[in-house]
This record gives C-alpha cells, structure tokens and sequence, in this order.
C-alpha cells in the first residue's frame, strides 16, 4: 500500500530530480549554439572596451549580425584570413549593421552578404581598418548595393580596406561628416569610392579600378542630410574603371556611364588633385548637375548644382575613347576624337559663372568641354579660358577624439 | 532518521511548489536574466492549456502588426503597488513591469499548422496550437529591455534565447489548402531593438502595442459588452482615469476609408524605422504619421539606397500604378535583401499588399 508519507517523499525526490534534469537542460542550451550564435551573443552582451576575435578561418553566418554597444573593437587575423562568409545567408538585408560608437572592425572580410555587407548607420567615432567586403562572383546586379556603408555618421577612418563587387558603391559613405577613406581598393564595384550627401572628406592614396565608376561625390534631393560639400580626393589612381553598369535600374549609380574616373554631382567646394587618371573610356573627370538625370526636383532647399569645383595638378592619360552615354557618344562622334580628361554638364544657377562652377589649373593639355546640357547639347564648348583659376586650398581632415 | 528530518521539509517544500503554481504573480527579475521563461510566473502552463497569470491584462493592440501569420497573445503586467504615470500624452510604465507576447499557430492534426485568422484567444490550448516563441519586454530602471524566449517543441518551457533562433514551419492555408513552408524567425535582442528604438540610435526601446491608442479598443473590436484593457488598467489602478486618451486607426477596420486604413497600415508596419528620427531616416522615405511633404512620403520619391530592392522601378510610389511603385514591390517580396519590413516576416501579408495596392490605384496624379 502506498501510503501519504511514500507519496510525499516520492513527490520531493521527483522535484529533486526534475531540478537536476532542468539544470543539465541549461547547459546543453548554451553547448547547442554554433559560432554564428555565439558570435551574435557576444556581440549583443559586449562591454564597451570588450575586443571580439574573429579567427582565422571561414565562418558561415546565415542571418544579418549586429552591434548596438559602444566602444568595441571586432578584430579578425586578417583581411584574407578571418571570413564571415554569407553565402547562404537567409536572414537580414545586411551582413553586420553597427550602431554604436567608438567602433572599430578590423582585419577581416565579409564575403557574399545578400545585402550590405557592413552598414554603420548613426555612430561616431568609427574606424574601419584592413577590413575587405567582398561578393565572390563578380559584378553581378544580384550582389549588395554597399560594400562598407557608414550612413549618418561622423568621424569615421576607412584604412586599407579593400571593397570588390558592390552592385552599388564599394565604399560607401553617406549623410555623413568627417571623414577619411585611404589606402584601399575599390574594384569591380558600380561605384568604388562614393561620398553622397557628407561634407568634410578627405579621400586619398586609393586605388579604384575596373569599376563602373571610380569615384563619385554626390548630392541628392529629398534627404535628412544634405549639402554635400568640402571634399579633398588626392593621390588616388583611378584607372580603367570600364565595368559595364550593373546597378539595378532605379538607382541614382545606375546612371553612371561606364568608364567614368570621377563623377562630381551637385557638389560644392571640391578639390581634386594630384590624382593620376588612367583610360576611363567615358570621362577621366565628369562634372554634373542632378539636373542631368532629368529627375523632378521637389526639394526647396535643394541646390542640384555644382559649385566651387578646383582640379589641379592631376596625370591624365588616355580614357575618353569609348563613352557610353548617348551624348557622350554623340559628341565624340561628331568630334572624332576620345572625350576630353575634364567634362562638364555646363548648368549654371541663376547668377552664377563658369568660374564659380569650375576652376582648373591643369598641365598645358589638359583637354575640357563643357557640354552645354541645358541646350539639349547643342553647342559644346572646348575653350576652358573661364575656367583658368585658382581657388583656396581645403584643409585637411582631422579626426575629432572626443567619441560622443 | 534522517528520514524523518528530511520529510517535513519536503513537505513545505511542496506547498509552496503548490501555492506557486496557483497563486503567485509573476516575478520582475531586475539584475539576472532567467534562462527559463517560468521563472518570470506570467504563465501557467499544464499539460492542455497555457494560461496567462491571473495578475496579467491580456491584450490585444487596436493596430497589430504583421508576423508571418502567426497568432499572439499578449500580456501585460504591472507589480502590485505601482502605477504607470502619464508622461508626454503617454504610457510611462514603472520599474518592473513586463510585457510578453506569445506566438503561435493552431493545429489543423498533430503535425500540420494552419492559417487562419487570429481571433485573439484569453489562454491557449496545447492540443489545438504550437506555442513558437515568448517575447518580454521588461520595464528596468535603464529603460525597457527585451528577452526573447523559444518554446521546446514538448511546450513545457521556453528558453531564453538572445541570439535569436529559427525554425521550419509548415502552414496550410485553408483557404487553398496548399502548403506554405517557410523560415519563422525569432529575432535576436538587437532586432527586438530594430523596431522597439523609434529614435534611432541613441532613444529607448519602447512598447509598440502597449500604448494608449493601441489600447483604447476592446479585443472585440468595438463591441461595448466589452471593456477595453485600458479600462481595464483604470480599474486595477494601475493608471488613473483621464477622458483624452487617442484611439488610433486600425488597417483592420473595414469601415474606415481607404487611405486612414492605408496609412495606419504603413505607420504600423513601417514607421517604427521610417520616422523622422528612426533608423530608415536616412531613406528619406517618411511612412508614420508625422506630418512630411508626398515626396518624402514616397509619391514620385527615387529610391536612395535601395539596391535590388528597387526591383527595376524608379519610384516609390507612382500613383495609379502599383505595379511601378517600389514600395509595393518591397512588400511583395520575401527576398530578405529586398522585403520590407526588413525584420519580423518572411512571409509576404498578402491583406496588407492588397490594402496598399488599392490605395496606390486611387491615387491621381503622375510622376
């Protein structure tokens, strides 16, 4: 017979024992988790000043990973040896999204993300150093739209960073101030290097290649940050960038004719110099106002035109041969000859000069036109005597340290 | 002997295993993060049935928002002795509460889940649904902090899972009795905050559903028989009665007009990133209810950053056209890189892309 007694005692062993059972279930809850999980674990628990390895080795990450604590540090062991590979990534429209400031990534690639590999979105203070982003394939309109995405950011150092396949920009920094991207390389991206609607920036000592377009400074309508303006881009090589566009239509870079060097859209205070331009088959230099994309501008505090541009002292060779715009095409048709090194629209705000647009103070053959755009480009001009001037030299960037 | 020590403390041991099972309200933990969803008491869960706390106000949001289908059940909870005060027109919960949400699908056998519509269940039988996941948000004296729980597949517990988790699901609709196999996704904590933070990146996170004009609509709709769980937080006493509590639009209410309808939808599903401090700010592509000129709300808007996500189009919104505008596109995806909402789904809302194609069609105007 089973009596109270044997029951109470059955029942306080059973508890006993289901204690056991669920302190066991606990551990093999933290043992089942793979790197990815651990990874974005540690990533959410992080302390500012905590330093996460990632370590050599490809590391499959299915879903987008993330950082909203300030003050850390991922670093890899190396740019090629450390891969967070996403090739079969299911989840999340980038590969790491930051928000959090004083960060840094380093030594470390992010391959194959389906969507942005890296996206830093309001953080200050950020340094990104020897990181590659990189789609494996090639430039294919199926890849990401941005390699390395700092947005709404400021003080921010991209060093060493190598950016390959971008269906948009490779190096990408947008609505953002203070800024530094150097020593890296952009290849087979639609953009390389692309500065957009940011202000204080200096690029340099980068190489940009096989892209659509080497480099782009642009300023757009309709957003939070704009009035893009006091961009420094120096001792860059900027070659060859004749990668056919392949952008999704709808896209403002999908407008890029391929074989641009560098594209300056409705920016103001720019100083480009002592960059070398190699056979970009559209235009080494091409000069716009957003005006040229025939887009409404409903913006009141808009100005879609550039201003204050000052090129010297750039190496230009070959690039200009085989543009692909239709009244690049035209004109070189009509000319016979490759495009001129420095192209512009030749739109003018109400008032304003070709001098306050663009100066140069270039070698003696150094070729220009000015496209005369808003005339349905009848009346193309060569002469580049307005533009024969000289503006003050842009100060360099200095990084803020405070880190708030 | 021993035996004879040991045996009275066993038995206190297990009335107060009794008392707790039955009575005790649920438990605020401010400092340890419990691996176990029971620690917290908000539920009783019994071989057939999951059973809020008797201590809790179930809810349900006049405005929810999409989740793959899945079913929710939400608590809310406020420790004995406190009172929300009200701050800014809203909502300001004390140090301590915690709201949960619960997500299920009812079972058409044992092995198949179905979709049907959420007809907002009080407790939840174990035999006639799968319980997937427990999301609390827990009111710390920091701000509110988020806890994402997993339910074993038994549906004995939930165990915490900050990383998030994922899990196969296989819904069949019974309307055209196909199949639908999908990912469900249990977000990490920092995707909690993708949508919690709505002052990006440096606000709090904070309630979504458990706000005044979320809560001022009876789970039935608005049936008068039954009191909405803002009056039913008037009578706990945990808020004081005020006559100027605001009632939000519903995309489900069918007897609203079709743009009230369209723009609750958006500001629901959308707004929590696309305001004007969140974190898709930087889109320039404003769909919450703040007041922001047609372009900026996507009427002939070009896309920014938008990659394949522009599916080919060249605007958000082309009205009249639909089928032309981005932001139909992006809802009728389930491409991560190209969906939106980014998070929370990967199923297309197929009421919601009707309602919003509707919407586009009336509206007169070119690009």
């Amino acid at each position: 017979m089973i009596t109270k007694k044997k029951i109470v005692n059955f029942i306080g062993l059973a508890s006993i024992f289901l204690l056991i059972v669920s302190c066991g279930q606990e551990d093999s809850i933290m043992l089942e988790l793979s790197f990815e999980e651990k990874l974005q674990q540690r990533l959410i628990q992080a302390q500012p000043g905590d330093v996460i390895n990632i370590p050599a080795g490809t590391h499959e990450i299915t879903r987008s990973l993330s950082l909203n604590i300030p003050g850390v540090t991922i670093a890899g062991a190396g740019i090629d040896e450390s891969i967070l590979s996403f090739k079969n990534q299911v989840q999340g429209a980038e590969g790491l999204l930051v928000s959090a400031n004083n960060f840094v990534i380093r030594d470390l690639a992010i391959e194959d993300t389906i969507g942005d590999a890296l996206k830093i979105n309001e953080s200050n203070n950020v340094q990104v150093l020897r990181v590659r982003t990189e789609w494996t394939d090639g430039p294919l309109s199926e890849n990401g739209a941005y390699g390395i995405y700092p947005v709404q950011s400021s003080n921010i150092l991209i060093d060493e960073a190598v950016a390959i396949g971008a269906s948009d920009a490779g190096i990408y920094v947008g609505q953002s101030s203070q800024i530094i991207v150097r020593n890296s390389r952009a290849e087979y991206n639609v953009a390389g290097i692309e500065i957009e609607n940011s202000t204080f920036a200096d690029v340099h000592d980068n190489v940009t290649t096989n892209n659509t377009g080497g480099i782009l400074v642009f300023d757009l309508p309709n957003l939070p940050v704009q009035g893009g303006r006091n961009t420094r881009v120096y001792h860059n090589q900027i070659s060859a960038n004749n990668t056919s566009n392949f952008a999704p239509e709808g896209n403002i870079v999908a407008s890029v004719p391929a074989g641009t060097g560098l594209m300056i859209m409705a920016n103001d205070n720019i100083e480009v110099f002592e960059n070398n331009f190699e056979n970009n088959n559209s235009a080494n230099i091409l000069i716009v106002s957003y005006l040229i994309n025939e887009l409404p501008i409903t913006d009141p505090n808009y100005d879609p035109y550039p201003e204050a541009i000052y090129l010297h002292d750039n190496y230009y060779a070959g690039g200009g041969e085989s543009p692909d715009s239709e009244p690049l095409a035209l004109l070189q048709a009509a000319t016979g000859q490759a495009l001129p090194d420095i192209i512009w629209d030749g739109m003018l705000s109400a008032g304003k000069t070709a001098t306050d647009a663009l100066c140069f103070s270039e070698s003696f053959d150094t070729t220009f036109v000015s496209l005369d755009a808003s005339n349905g480009f009848a009346q193309p001009a060569f002469d580049a005597a307005a533009h024969d001037c000289a503006l003050p030299r842009l100060s360099a960037i200095s990084m803020s340290k405070t880190g708030q | 002997m021993t035996d004879f020590y040991l045996r009275p403390a066993l038995l206190s041991a297990c009335l107060l295993l009794l008392v707790a099972c039955s009575e005790s309200p649920p438990v605020f933990h401010d400092t340890e993060r419990p691996l176990r969803l029971s620690d917290w008491q908000l539920f009783a869960v019994d071989a057939n049935e999951f059973i809020p706390s008797e201590s809790s106000v179930v809810f349900r949001p006049s405005n929810p928002l999409f989740t793959d289908y899945a079913h929710k059940l939400r608590t809310l909870w406020i420790p004995q002795g406190l009172q929300a005060q009200i701050v800014d027109h809203e909502i300001d919960y004390p140090v301590g509460s915690v709201l949960s949400k619960t997500f299920y699908y009812p079972r058409s056998s044992s092995t198949t889940l179905t979709k049907v519509a959420d007809n907002g269940l009080q407790k939840i039988s174990l035999k006639e649904n799968q319980l997937i996941e427990t999301r609390l948000l827990v009111r710390k004296a920091y701000g509110w902090d988020a806890f994402p729980y997993v339910w074993n597949d038994e549906q004995t517990e939930a165990f915490l899972r900050v990383a998030g988790a994922s899990k196969q699901v296989s819904l069949l609709d019974q309307g055209s009795r196909e199949a639908i196999d999908f990912t469900y996704f249990v977000p990490n904590k920092n995707q909690c905050a993708g949508c919690h933070t709505t002052v990006h990146p440096d606000g709090d996170m904070h309630p979504l559903g458990a706000v005044f004009s979320q809560l001022n609509v009876s789970d039935r709709g608005i049936e008068a028989s039954i009191i909405s769980p803002l009056e039913q937080m008037i009578e706990l006493g945990w808020i004081s009665e005020n006559e100027n509590f605001p009632r939000s639009k519903s995309w489900q209410d069918t007897s609203a007009p079709l743009q009230d309808r369209a723009l609750a939808y958006l500001d629901m599903q959308c707004g929590h990133c696309h305001n004007p401090e969140g974190a898709a700010d930087t889109s320039g592509l404003i769909l919450d209810n703040s007041q922001t000129p047609a372009i900026n709300r996507g009427v002939c808007k070009p896309p920014v950053a938008a990659g394949g996500g522009a599916g080919d189009l060249r605007y958000a919104i082309v009205p009249g056209q639909p089928e032309e505008s981005i932001l139909l596109y992006r809802m009728r995806s389930d491409k991560p890189d190209e969906m939106m909402p980014e998070l929370g789904r990967s199923l297309i809302h197929n009421e919601g892309v009707d309602l919003i194609s509707r919407w586009i069609e009336e509206m007169t105007g070119a690009c």
